[in-house]
C-alpha cells in the first residue's frame, strides 16, 4: 500500500512536470513568441525586446524553462493586458464556480447513473436495458450545446419554468443563491456524464454478476435483492471510483461548452473568451491549472480506490 | 466456471479423423461478416453512413445550388419557398445544398482525423508496449500528461494559434486524439506479448520481428479498427465543438457543426430549419459510427470465441 | 479413511422405512443458448439417504454439475428445470413458493464449489460471509454470528479462526479458502451438503485434507453428502454409493464397492480401463491404455437409443434404437449388453479387454532404466530466481523467489523422464528453462552434450530443433487467427526447412502421425475439441524432428477417455521416432504410467530421482510417500494398506524457503540435522533426505552415476 502510494504520487508529479513542459513549448511555438502573445499585436519592437529581457526570454531555453517553473511555483502565471488583470487573479475568481458546476453535475450523474446501470445489469438484454442503452447512446452522440439548447427551448420557451441563463454572481455564494439558474447548466453537463457512467456501471455489474462468488451467495439462499445490493453492488462500484478520475478531462471539456452556452462565469467561459481574443497568457494559465486539477483529481480517485478496496489495500502486506 | 462450458462443450468436429470435416469450412473473414450482419444495429449504422455519405458527396451532382455567393434577396426563406426544399439561411444559401457541403467537410475531417489519430496512437502504443522498460514508462507518462489536459482546451489553444482550415483541423484533432488509441494498443501489445502462442513460437526459435508480424499485429488489428470507428465519431463531434466555440472553418466553407452553431442564433426567431437538420445530421452520423464500431467488435471477437 | 461399505449398515437395525432425504424423479434440465437448446439433463433419477455419501461421477458434459445446480436452483443464465421432481424431505422443491425454497436451500442444504479462489466474495470479510446465512435465515445478532463463525471455522480446521474472521479471502491459500467455503455451507447445520468438484483445483496433499474433512464433518453433523467429481479415485475412497453419468443421464448406480468390483454398464467399464492406474496394475508399464474412441454426443441435437452406443465396443443395432431404462434393484444400470455379472472375480478390477494390440511388443528403447550414450538433455545445478517485485524504480529489493534451486538430471535418448510435484514446486520452470524460453540464473543446460549458454543466437535457434515444448492448453498456445496448416508449418518456416511444397508434404505427414485427417488443415483452433488440440500441438512439436519433447501437463485438462487417446499416441510416437520426453505433471498416476524414470520436486528442489517403478512402489523420501498416499486410488484395498505419511500445513513461501531440507517444516521425521541440506545421494534411486524411508532397493548399482 505504501509502495503503491509512493509510486502513484511519483507518477502524478512526473505528469505535472510534463504538463508544464508542454505549456512552455506551446508558449514558445506561438507566432512572434511569448512577448508578442503577451503584449498583443500593437506592441513595438522595443517593447518586445524589453519584455523579452525582463522575462529572461533572451536566455538559453532550459534557463527559460527553469524560470518559467520558478514563476509558476510562486503563483505567477503572467499578466493579461487585455483583462488588465493578473492571470492568477482571473482564474481564482472563476475556478471555484467551475468546480461548483462540475461537482453538482457529477453528484447528479452518480446519483442517477448507479441505479440506472444496476437496473440494466439486473435486467440485461431485456427492454429496460435496451431502452437505457439507446438513450445513453443518443446522449453520447448529441453535441452538448445542441442538447443544452433543447433544454433551453423546452424549459424556458415551451414550458417557461427555468431561466435560460446561468447565475451571473461574482462569488460562489452569489452563484449558489440562484439555484434555478443552475439547474439547466448542471443537468446539461450531467446528461452525457450519466450516459458514460451508467454504461460503465452496467458493464462492471454484469461482470460481477457472472462471478462465481455470486453463485456462492445465491447458494446461501439469499434473496436476489440481497445478492445484488450486499454482494455485487459494492464490488461493481469500486472501479467506478477510478472512472471518476479518468473522466475529469471530459468533464472539464464539457464544462467549457456548457459555460459558453449558458454564459456561466467560470473558467471555461474565461478560456473561451480568451481564445476568441487570442489572450494567450490566460489561455496557457487556464490550461496549466485545469490540467493540474485533473492530475490531482485522478490521483485522489486512485487513492480513494486503493483505500476502500481491500484487494488493493492489503496487497502490499500480504507478501 | 464449469457451469456453462460443461453442458455446451461437445461439438462440431468429432474426434474421429474420418468425419473431421462435417461442418463447412469457413474463413474467418466470412464468419466475421456473418456476425456483423447478424447485428441489426451495425447494419443500420452502415446503412446510415452510406446514405449520409451518398447524399453529401453525390447529392450535389444532381441538386445544384450556389454555395459561394450570398443572396440577400432570399434570406431566411422557409422550407418549400421559391424552390428551396429546406429553406435558406441568413445570407441566402440554400439549406439543403449547404447540408451536403457541410456534410462533406464533417465526414472528411472526421474520417481523416480519426484515422490519423489511430495511426499515430497505434504506432506510439506499439513501440511503448514492445520495447517496454523505461522507454515504455517515459512514453506513457507523455500520454498521461497530454491526457490530463482536457482535449477541448488543447484544441482551442491550437485553433487560436493557427487559422483553422480543413487540413489544419485534421492535423489539430489528429495530433491530440491519438492518446486513447496509444493506451489501448500498448495494453494490447503487453497482453499479446505474453500469450502462450507467442511463447510457443519463441520455443521454436522464432524472432521478435516474427512475433510482431505474424502474431501480434494480426491479433491486435481488430481492436485498432474498432477503435478507429469510435475515433471518427469523436472527431466529428470535436469539429462541431470547435465551430460552436467560434474556432471552426470560416465561411464560405461549411460543416454541420458550424451550421448548427449558426442555427443557435436563430432559436428565438423561429427559423427551425436552420437548427434541427444539421443537429440531427450530426447525431445520425455519430450514432452510425458507434453502431458500426459495436458490430465490428462482435465480428472480430467471434474469431476468438471457442465453443 | 474407513472401509466404505460399513457405513451403510446402521439403518439395517431399524424398521426398513427410512425416507430418502433427497429424491430426484425424472429430472429434465434445458439450457437455452443463443442458438438452440442444450438438453443438459434427461430423466435423471436417484435417491440420497440421510447420512450417506452419494458420489456422482462423469466426464465433462455428462451433466453431473448441472444436476447439482438444478437441485440448488443455481442454473446459469438460460438454464431451466423443465420436468420431473426434486423431492427434499418429502416435499417437491419445484412446487413450493420461491421464498420457502430459498430458505430450504439456505438452511437445510449447503454447497461447496470447485474453484475456491473465485467462489468467495473478495471484498467481504470472511466472518461476515460465513455468518451471513445465520443472519439472514435465523435472525442471529451480529456478535453472536461472529462467535458462531469462529466456532464453525475452528471445526473445519482453520488455524486461529478468531483472527481469520476479520481477513479477506485473498489473504488465504486455496486450501484455506476451500475450508472457509465448507464452513459457510455448514454454518446452518444442513442435512445435505453438495460438493461440486471440491478438490479439483487443489493439490493432492491438500485434496486429501479437504476430503477427509468433509468425511469427518459428515459424521459429526449427521448429514448426507453429494460428492460430484470427474475423478473415480476420489469417489472410490469416499462414497457409499455411486451414480455414473453420461451425456445427461444416469447410466449406472450401485454401492461403491460393488460398482468398482463389478461395473455392469459398458461405459463404466471403459472408463475404468482408461485409467493409467488400471493399465499399470493389469499389464505393467508397457500395457496400452484402453481409450474410448470419439467424443460425447452433442446434447443440443435429438438423440435416440443408448447415448454411449457410438463409442461402445459392444454396440449392436438394437442399442442405437432402443431407449434403455435403468434396471431395478440396488445395482441399477441402463445397458442392453452389460458386463456379465459372472466375470466379476472377487479381485480388484475386470481384466481390461485389450482391443488395441500393442504394435511392437518388444520395446526398442534399450533398457529404459539406464540412459545409454550421451544424454539428449542434461541439466546441471540449474538455478532460477525471480525478482519478487522486480518492476518499477521504487520496487527494487523486495527479495527473490527461488523457483528452481540446484536441480540436476539427465534424459537419455528415447527415455521418458517424469517430473512430478505440486503447484509452485518449479517443475514447469524447469521445462521452460530446458526449451530455452527462459534463461537460467545459474547452472548449465546441455542438449546433446552442448551447453546452450555457449551458443550464439543463431546456433541457439538451431538447437531449438532438438528440444520442443508441448503445452497444457494447446488452444492458448495456438494463434487463434491462424489455420492449422499455418500453425503446423510455422516451425518449419522459422527454421527455414525446405521449400513451400516440402513443408506442405511435411505438414500432411505430421497429421498422419497424430491420427488426424488432412481435412483439418483449413480449420481454425477454436473448431477443435481438447483432445484434437493436443494432437495438433503434438504434431507441431514434432515438426522439426526433435529428439526431446518437454510436455508441460500435456493431458491435465483432458477427460480420462480423451487423456488415454493422447497418452497412447505419445507412446506410439516415442516408439516409432525414438523420442525422449520430459513429462511434467502433477498427476502421479499418469507419470507413473508414462515415465521410465521419475524426479520428484518440492519447492524448487529435486528431492528424489529414480526408476519409475521404484519411486512409486518404494519411495525413499517422506514427501514422495506423502504424495503417493494422497493420490486417490480406485482400488479400495490400496486405500487402506498405506504407510500413512500425512503432511499437514501449507507450502512455505518460495520467497524465503526454509534452510537446509526445504521439506523439513512439514516433515513428520524432521530433526535438527535437517537444517543442513541433504545431498541427493544414491546410485540409481537417489534421494535427498537425512532419514530416507528405506534403503535403495535391490536394483544393481550402475557403474557410472547417471545423474550429475
Amino acid at each position: 500500500m505504501v509502495r503503491y502510494l509512493i509510486t502513484r504520487l511519483g507518477q502524478a508529479l512526473v505528469v505535472v512536470v510534463l504538463v508544464t513542459v508542454i505549456a512552455f513549448l506551446i508558449l514558445h511555438l506561438l507566432p512572434g513568441g511569448a512577448a508578442r502573445a503577451t503584449l498583443g499585436k500593437e506592441a513595438t519592437l522595443e517593447q518586445l525586446a524589453a519584455f523579452n529581457h525582463d522575462m529572461g526570454y533572451d536566455r538559453p531555453w532550459f534557463q527559460q524553462y527553469v524560470m518559467y517553473v520558478q514563476r509558476l511555483l510562486h503563483g505567477d502565471l503572467g499578466y493579461s493586458y487585455q483583462l488588465n488583470q493578473s492571470v492568477v487573479e482571473a482564474i481564482s475568481q472563476r475556478l471555484p464556480k467551475t468546480m461548483v458546476l462540475s461537482l453538482l453535475s457529477t453528484l447528479l450523474a452518480i446519483v442517477l447513473a448507479i441505479p440506472l446501470g444496476v437496473i440494466q445489469a439486473v435486467r440485461r438484454n431485456r427492454w429496460p436495458d435496451y431502452a437505457i442503452t439507446s438513450l445513453s447512446l443518443l446522449a453520447y452522440a448529441t453535441p452538448i450545446f445542441f442538447m443544452g439548447l433543447m433544454m433551453i427551448i423546452l424549459f424556458s420557451q415551451v414550458w417557461p419554468v427555468l431561466p435560460p441563463e446561468a447565475p451571473q454572481g461574482f462569488t460562489v455564494a452569489e452563484v449558489l443563491a440562484d439555484p434555478a439558474g443552475l439547474v439547466l447548466p448542471t443537468v446539461t453537463l450531467a446528461i452525457v456524464t450519466i450516459a458514460v457512467y451508467s454504461r460503465y456501471v452496467r458493464s462492471t455489474m454484469v461482470d460481477n454478476l457472472n462471478e462465481n462468488y455470486v453463485r456462492t451467495a445465491r447458494s446461501k439462499g439469499l434473496s436476489e435483492r440481497r445478492v445484488v445490493l450486499r454482494h455485487t453492488l459494492r464490488n461493481g462500484l469500486f472501479p467506478v471510483i477510478t472512472l471518476l478520475g479518468m473522466y475529469l478531462p471530459a468533464l472539464f471539456s464539457g464544462a467549457l461548452v456548457v459555460e459558453s452556452l449558458f454564459n456561466f462565469p467560470g473558467m471555461g467561459q474565461l478560456f473561451w473568451q480568451a481564445a476568441l481574443k487570442r489572450d494567450f497568457p490566460i489561455l496557457l494559465g487556464v490550461t496549466v491549472i485545469i490540467s493540474i486539477a485533473t492530475v490531482v483529481g485522478a490521483l485522489l480517485a486512485d487513492l480513494l480506490y486503493a483505500a476502500v478496496d481491500p484487494r488493493v489495500r492489503l496487497r502490499g502486506s500480504a507478501s | 466456471m464449469t457451469t456453462l462450458s460443461e453442458a455446451v462443450r461437445p461439438g462440431a468436429v468429432p474426434d474421429q479423423p474420418a468425419d473431421a470435416s462435417e461442418a463447412p469450412v469457413r474463413g474467418l473473414w466470412r464468419q466475421g461478416v456473418v456476425v456483423f450482419c447478424e447485428n441489426r444495429l451495425a447494419l443500420v449504422g452502415l446503412g446510415l453512413f452510406v446514405l449520409l455519405a451518398g447524399v453529401c458527396f453525390l447529392g450535389p451532382l444532381f441538386y445544384h445550388t450556389d454555395q459561394v455567393h450570398t443572396d440577400l434577396q432570399a434570406v431566411h426563406l422557409a422550407p418549400g419557398e421559391k424552390g428551396h426544399p429546406l429553406g435558406t439561411d441568413g445570407v441566402g444559401y440554400d439549406q439543403l445544398g449547404r447540408l451536403m457541403l457541410g456534410g462533406q467537410t464533417s465526414i472528411i475531417v472526421g474520417l481523416a482525423a480519426g484515422i490519423l489519430a489511430t495511426a499515430v496512437g497505434t504506432l506510439w502504443g506499439a513501440v511503448a508496449g514492445f520495447v517496454g522498460g523505461w522507454v515504455d514508462s517515459a512514453m506513457m507518462r507523455v500520454v498521461d500528461a497530454m491526457m490530463s489536459i482536457p482535449s477541448l482546451f488543447l484544441f482551442m489553444l491550437l485553433a487560436a494559434i493557427v487559422t483553422p482550415s480543413v487540413p489544419m483541423l485534421i492535423v489539430i484533432i489528429g495530433a491530440f486524439a491519438w492518446l486513447g488509441p496509444a493506451r489501448l494498443v500498448r495494453g494490447e501489445a503487453l497482453t499479446l506479448r505474453s500469450r502462450e502462442y507467442v511463447q510457443a513460437m519463441r520455443g521454436m526459435g522464432g524472432t521478435g520481428s516474427r512475433a510482431v508480424r505474424r502474431h501480434i499485429v494480426p491479433n491486435a488489428i481488430g481492436t485498432v479498427i474498432v477503435n478507429a470507428t469510435f475515433q471518427v465519431a469523436d472527431a466529428i463531434l470535436y469539429v462541431a465543438y470547435l465551430s460552436f466555440l467560434g474556432l471552426g472553418v470560416p465561411p464560405p466553407a461549411a460543416n454541420w457543426g458550424g451550421m448548427l452553431s449558426d442555427g443557435l442564433a436563430d432559436t428565438y426567431s423561429g427559423h427551425w430549419w436552420l437548427l434541427y437538420p444539421p443537429g440531427i445530421a450530426i447525431i445520425l452520423i455519430v450514432l452510425a459510427f458507434n453502431f458500426i464500431g459495436d458490430g465490428l467488435r462482435d465480428a472480430f471477437e467471434v474469431r476468438l470465441r471457442r465453443r | 479413511m474407513s472401509e466404505s461399505t460399513v457405513r451403510h449398515e446402521p439403518a439395517a437395525g431399524e424398521p426398513a422405512v427410512v425416507q430418502p432425504l433427497l429424491e430426484l424423479r425424472d429430472l429434465d434440465t434445458d439450457i437455452a443458448l443463443r442458438r438452440g437448446t442444450v438438453h443438459a439433463l434427461d430423466g435423471v433419477s436417484f435417491e440420497v439417504m440421510p447420512g450417506e455419501t452419494l458420489g456422482i461421477v462423469g466426464e465433462s458434459g455428462s451433466g453431473k454439475t448441472m444436476t447439482a445446480l438444478s437441485i440448488m436452483g443455481l442454473l446459469p443464465h438460460g438454464g431451466r428445470v423443465t420436468g420431473g421432481q426434486i423431492l427434499f424431505e418429502g416435499r417437491d422443491l419445484r412446487s413450493l413458493p420461491a421464498d420457502e425454497v430459498r430458505r430450504i436451500r439456505g438452511v437445510r442444504m449447503g454447497m461447496v464449489f470447485q474453484d475456491p479462489l473465485t467462489s468467495l466474495n473478495p471484498t467481504m470479510r470472511i466472518g461476515v460471509q460465513v455468518a451471513e446465512p445465520l443472519r439472514v435465515h435465523q435472525g442471529v445478532g451480529r456478535a453472536e454470528a461472529r462467535e458462531r463463525a469462529i466456532d464453525i471455522l475452528r471445526r473445519v480446521g482453520m488455524p486461529r479462526p478468531d483472527r481469520i474472521v476479520d481477513n479477506y479471502p485473498h489473504e488465504l491459500s486455496g486450501g484455506m479458502r476451500q475450508r472457509v467455503a465448507i464452513a459457510m455451507a455448514l454454518v446452518c447445520s444442513p442435512r445435505l451438503l453438495i460438493a461440486d468438484e471440491p478438490t479439483t483445483a487443489l493439490d493432492v496433499t491438500t485434496q486429501r485434507q479437504i476430503l477427509e474433512l468433509i468425511d469427518d464433518l459428515r459424521e459429526e453433523f449427521g448429514m448426507a453428502v453429494i460428492l460430484v467429481t470427474h475423478d473415480l479415485g476420489v469417489i472410490a475412497g469416499r462414497a457409499d454409493r455411486v451414480a455414473v453419468m453420461y451425456a445427461g443421464r444416469v447410466v449406472e448406480t450401485a454401492a461403491t464397492a460393488t460398482l468398482f468390483r463389478t461395473p455392469r454398464h459398458r461405459y463404466t467399464e471403459a472408463l475404468m480401463e482408461a485409467l493409467p492406474e488400471s493399465a499399470i496394475r493389469e499389464g505393467g508399464e508397457n500395457a496400452r491404455l484402453y481409450s474410448i474412441p470419439g467424443l460425447p454426443p452433442d446434447l443440443s441435437r435429438p438423440l435416440t437409443g443408448c447415448r454411449f452406443a457410438p463409442r461402445c465396443r459392444h454396440v449392436t443395432d438394437e442399442c442405437r434404437t432402443t431407449d434403455v431404462a435403468l434396471s431395478a434393484g440396488s445395482h441399477q444400470y441402463a445397458c442392453l449388453h452389460p458386463v456379465p455379472a459372472a466375470s466379476a472375480a472377487p479381485v480388484a478390477l475386470p481384466a481390461p479387454v485389450r482391443v488395441e494390440a500393442t504394435p511392437e511388443p518388444a520395446q526398442p528403447t534399450a533398457a529404459p532404466d539406464e540412459p545409454a550414450g550421451t544424454p539428449v538433455l542434461s541439466v546441471r545445478s540449474l538455478v532460477k530466481n525471480y525478482a519478487a517485485h522486480g518492476r518499477g524504480v521504487l520496487r527494487r529489493g523486495a527479495g527473490q523467489v527461488s523457483a528452481v534451486a540446484d536441480v540436476s538430471f539427465d534424459v537419455g535418448p528415447g527415455e521418458t523422464f517424469g517430473l512430478v510435484g505440486e503447484s509452485g514446486c518449479g517443475k514447469s520452470t524447469v521445462g521452460r528453462l530446458a526449451v530455452g524460453l527462459e534463461r537460467p540464473t545459474a547452472g548449465q543446460i546441455l542438449v546433446d552434450g552442448t551447453d546452450l549458454a555457449s551458443l550464439t543466437g543463431r546456433e541457439r535457434r538451431r538447437m531449438h530443433r532438438q528440444v520442443q515444448l508441448m503445452f497444457q492448453d494447446s488452444y492458448a498456445a495456438m494463434n487463434p487467427r491462424m489455420r492449422v496448416d499455418a500453425i503446423l508449418a510455422e516451425p518449419l518456416e522459422i527454421q527455414k526447412v525446405g521449400d513451400g511444397a516440402a513443408r506442405r508434404a511435411r505438414v500432411a505427414s505430421l497429421l498422419d502421425q497424430v491420427g488426424l485427417s488432412r481435412r483439418v488443415l483449413e480449420r481454425y483452433p477454436h473448431e477443435f475439441s481438447g483432445g484434437q488440440l493436443q494432437r495438433i500441438g503434438l504434431a507441431r512439436s514434432l515438426a522439426l524432428q526433435p529428439r526431446l519433447i518437454v510436455g508441460d501437463e500435456p493431458v491435465s485438462a483432458l477427460d480420462v477417455s480423451i487423456q488415454a487417446q493422447v497418452l497412447n499416441l505419445m507412446r506410439d510416437l516415442q516408439r516409432e521416432l525414438g523420442l525422449a520426453y520430459v513429462f511434467i505433471s502433477h498427476d502421479l498416476s499418469v507419470v507413473d504410467y508414462m515415465a521410465d524414470r521419475i524426479g520428484v520436486m518440492y519447492l524448487g528442489k529435486l528431492v528424489e530421482v529414480g526408476p519409475a517403478r521404484d519411486v512409486v512402489r518404494a519411495a525413499r523420501h517422506p514427501y514422495t510417500q506423502a504424495l503417493i498416499d494422497a493420490v486417490p486410488s480406485v482400488t479400495p484395498s490400496a486405500a487402506t494398506a498405506r504407510d500413512g505419511v500425512t503432511i499437514r500445513g501449507e507450502l512455505p513461501s518460495a520467497l524465503n524457503p526454509p534452510t537446509g531440507c526445504r521439506f523439513r517444516t512439514r516433515c513428520p521425521l524432521a530433526q535438527e540435522i535437517c537444517e543442513t541440506e541433504p545431498p541427493l545421494a544414491g546410485d540409481r534411486h537417489q534421494v535427498a533426505c537425512h532419514f530416507p524411508l528405506r534403503p535403495e532397493s535391490s536394483g544393481t548399482p550402475v557403474e557410472a552415476g547417471t545423474a550429475a
